[in-house]
């Protein structure tokens, strides 16, 4: 059993703060960077305190999913602003000028920070950074993603798809390429977030070349799950949407059901999604809760 | 030919009273601001406001309210001034569209900021019991407008949907045995249906109520979150009806940064809309051009031209995300083409996307007096067009 936390962390009030101040030609770079370091030292903390097996940097200076991969690329821009999902977040579309758009150079340490210990890195899926764009998903792997992956050491990257599960017939074979085409590096997990994960699984997305695989238990019913599935686990247990704060015994129950009822021998607790669609405060409670449902879990398996 | 201008809702506020607001004191270059502005939007009285600025600066401490109300008669002007005709203040009193509801109803608690694009964030609130109206929120300030005001006002209010799409649900809907229990939308959607009439029917009906009775001739109801469920759209058609069913007054509804193919048909039974006020410019191009081709960001109006009750499109001319600033040009382009497709601009009205909060007052002025030159262009070009028939 283990757990982490992929994804956009949210920023401290104080950072948020910060950067309107930068907006506002109110305070300098230098000063928002100073509370970029405090706040991921913060994270950290919050992350070991709750003894999270694979830390994050939360992303903190990423403004959406995209950009700084867009900023980074050649042949890829920021297009309209556009609702992000079901939520009251906008992010700036991927729109591409090439057809084959290419990262030039790589994500330096101020969008993959490093970190005092094993560690996890997200990137968004070939599929959702190709939306929109009319640039296959294979081409974005090849040119954009993979570069990226090669220039990045970490345990885990966790491929984030938010939009595949909404996708109206979209079929996991789709994904099988671009995904292979990242093969070979750090050990991949493609994360189905804040979705009903059912009709991905009936087609076989246990069978994508990935070493994991993330669903939002908050859309997918535990029966969805096949039986005995034998990849590493993502299971999100943490409703990043939601201000409610889960009770750990309930997350421990969830995955001993995981473990009895569909024989998953491989579970990580994880959020649903990115934490950032609730205040700092209230994800740094869901984080120690994700951990103490952890231990509960190791502690009833003892 | 006459094609009426008029504002969306916010505007920034200006320097001297964010920093007012939040206990920072001021510096020269905020009473600069005042006394600037004040002198080129032809303030009455700003002088005023100047020395009050001046003596916080050395130590006094200007009253909030007070300053408040200088910032609505600054933004009144600046919209007067560049020439827009139904105008309002820039929701210069208020802390934010939504915080500014909620914190004057019950029923809610806050629980932080949350992203809203880039480094812009808003305050978002759990709705912990059921919501009540603790005061009408909206009478002073209006009430203060009308004293002031040279144009016609149109009041801006935060609609009962994108309240209650915006909150975190602490209340209506299950809050447990929820993990691995499958997507109950249908649960969701009971809960998400009762909370957003409960508002219309508490909160935001009671507040219309009650500046129709100081004066109001036209209200906007705000709903940016109006899309953001697919499924839900049929709740934010009940929950405006709910809220304006019977009131005697011209009713709006501001729409915006949605896909709005989203809306239909579910609006069609949005029969007390009289007006939609809705952002375009997001999603076009910036050369210009009157066909179909040039305007790609306008390729849906002909669905609200299509409306059986036939309400007016408010055409957002201007995008607010940038500081590109709309040349005349583009903006008569942009008419004429809405024009075209409506065969009637009496049907047209002509505004920015959305509120102009996060420009600055420069900006949002250049692009709101492009946008009166670039509509007077629009209303030469058809009077002559209809002069050559």
């Amino acid at each position: 059993m283990q757990a982490f936390a992929p994804g956009i962390y949210p920023r401290s009030e104080r950072l948020v703060q910060a950067t309107r101040d930068l907006d506002r030609a109110r305070t300098s770079q230098q000063a928002v960077d100073e509370q970029v370091e405090r706040d991921l030292a913060e994270l950290v903390s919050v992350q070991q305190q709750a003894g999270l097996d694979l830390l994050t940097d939360g992303m903190l200076r990423w403004q959406d999913l995209f950009r700084p991969l867009l900023e980074a690329s050649e042949g890829l821009e920021t297009g309209a602003l556009t609702r992000f999902l079901d939520t009251n977040t906008f992010y700036r579309a991927p729109h591409a000028t090439t057809a084959i758009p290419k990262l030039d150079g790589s994500l330096d340490e101020r969008h993959v920070a490093p970190l005092p210990g094993p560690r996890l890195v997200t990137l968004p899926s070939p599929f959702a950074l190709s939306q929109g764009t009319g640039v296959p998903a294979l081409t974005i792997a090849e040119n954009v993603l993979k570069p990226a992956l090669d220039g990045i050491d970490a345990d885990l990257i966790v491929l984030t798809e938010p939009f595949f599960g909404r996708t109206e017939n979209a079929t996991t074979s789709e994904l099988e390429e671009p995904l292979a085409a990242l093969a070979g590096g750090p050990k991949l997990a493609l994360q189905l977030t804040f979705c009903d994960a059912r009709q991905p699984l009936e087609q076989g997305l246990g069978e994508l070349p990935v070493d994991a695989i993330g669903i939002d238990f908050y859309g997918t019913h535990l029966s969805d799950v096949p039986k005995g599935f034998d990849k590493l686990l993502l299971a999100g247990v943490i409703d990043a949407r939601s201000s409610t704060l889960e009770d750990a015994r309930e997350l421990a129950s969830f995955a001993e059901r995981l473990h009895n009822e569909r024989e998953v021998e491989q579970v990580a607790l994880v959020p649903n999604g990115d934490l950032q669609f609730v205040s700092e405060r209230i994800a740094r409670e869901k984080l120690l809760r994700l951990g103490k449902a952890k231990t509960a879990t190791v502690e009833a398996a003892a | 030919m006459k094609l009426l201008t008029h504002e969306i809702g916010s505007l920034a506020k200006p320097p001297w009273l964010v920093k007012t607001s939040a206990g920072t004191p001021l510096d020269a270059s905020d009473v600069e601001h005042a006394r600037a502005w004040g002198e080129k939007l032809g303030v009455d009285g700003y002088e005023e406001l100047v020395e009050m600025l001046t003596r916080g600066d050395a130590g006094g401490n200007p009253d909030k309210a007070e300053l408040g109300r200088w910032a609505s008669r600054y933004a009144l002007r600046l919209l007067e001034s560049a020439g827009i005709e139904v105008v309002y203040d820039g929701e210069q009193q208020r802390t934010e569209m939504y915080a500014w509801a909620v914190d004057h109803s019950n029923g809610f608690e806050p629980r932080g900021t949350v992203r809203s694009f880039d480094n812009k964030y808003y305050s978002k609130s759990a709705v912990t019991a059921e919501p009540s109206l603790r005061v009408p929120y909206h009478n002073d300030e209006f009430a203060f407008l009308q004293s002031v005001a040279n144009h016609d006002l149109k009041i801006p209010v935060t609609g009962a949907y994108t309240i209650a799409v915006w909150s975190y649900d602490e209340h209506f809907g299950p809050q447990r045995g929820r993990i691995g229990a499958g997507h109950g939308r249908s649960e969701e959607l009971a809960a998400r249906r009762e909370f957003a009439n409960d508002l219309a029917r508490n909160v935001i009906r009671p507040n219309l109520e009650s500046l129709i009775e100081l004066g109001a001739k036209w209200i906007q109801i705000d709903e940016p979150g109006a899309s953001t469920e697919a499924d839900e759209l049929d709740i934010f058609v009940e929950s405006f009806n709910e809220s304006v069913e019977g009131l005697d007054c011209f009713f709006s509804t501001h729409l915006c940064f949605s896909d709005y193919d989203l809306f239909f048909p579910a609006i069609e039974q949005m029969h007390g809309c009289k007006q939609f006020c809705v952002g375009f410019a997001n999603y076009d191009s910036r050369e210009l051009g009157t066909s179909g081709a040039d305007r790609p960001g306008y390729e849906v109006i002909s669905k609200f031209r299509d409306l059986p009750y036939e309400p007016i499109l408010g055409l957002g001319v201007l995008d607010i995300h940038t500081d590109f600033v709309e040349s005349p040009e583009l903006v008569r382009d942009r008419i004429l083409y809405a024009t075209q497709v409506f065969g009637d601009p009496e049907r047209i009205h002509v505004c920015p996307d959305c509120g102009l909060r996060t420009r600055s007052w420069d900006v949002a002025y250049e692009k709101l007096r492009n946008m009166v030159e670039g509509t007077k262009l629009a209303e030469e070009a058809l009077s002559t067009a209809g002069a050559a028939r």
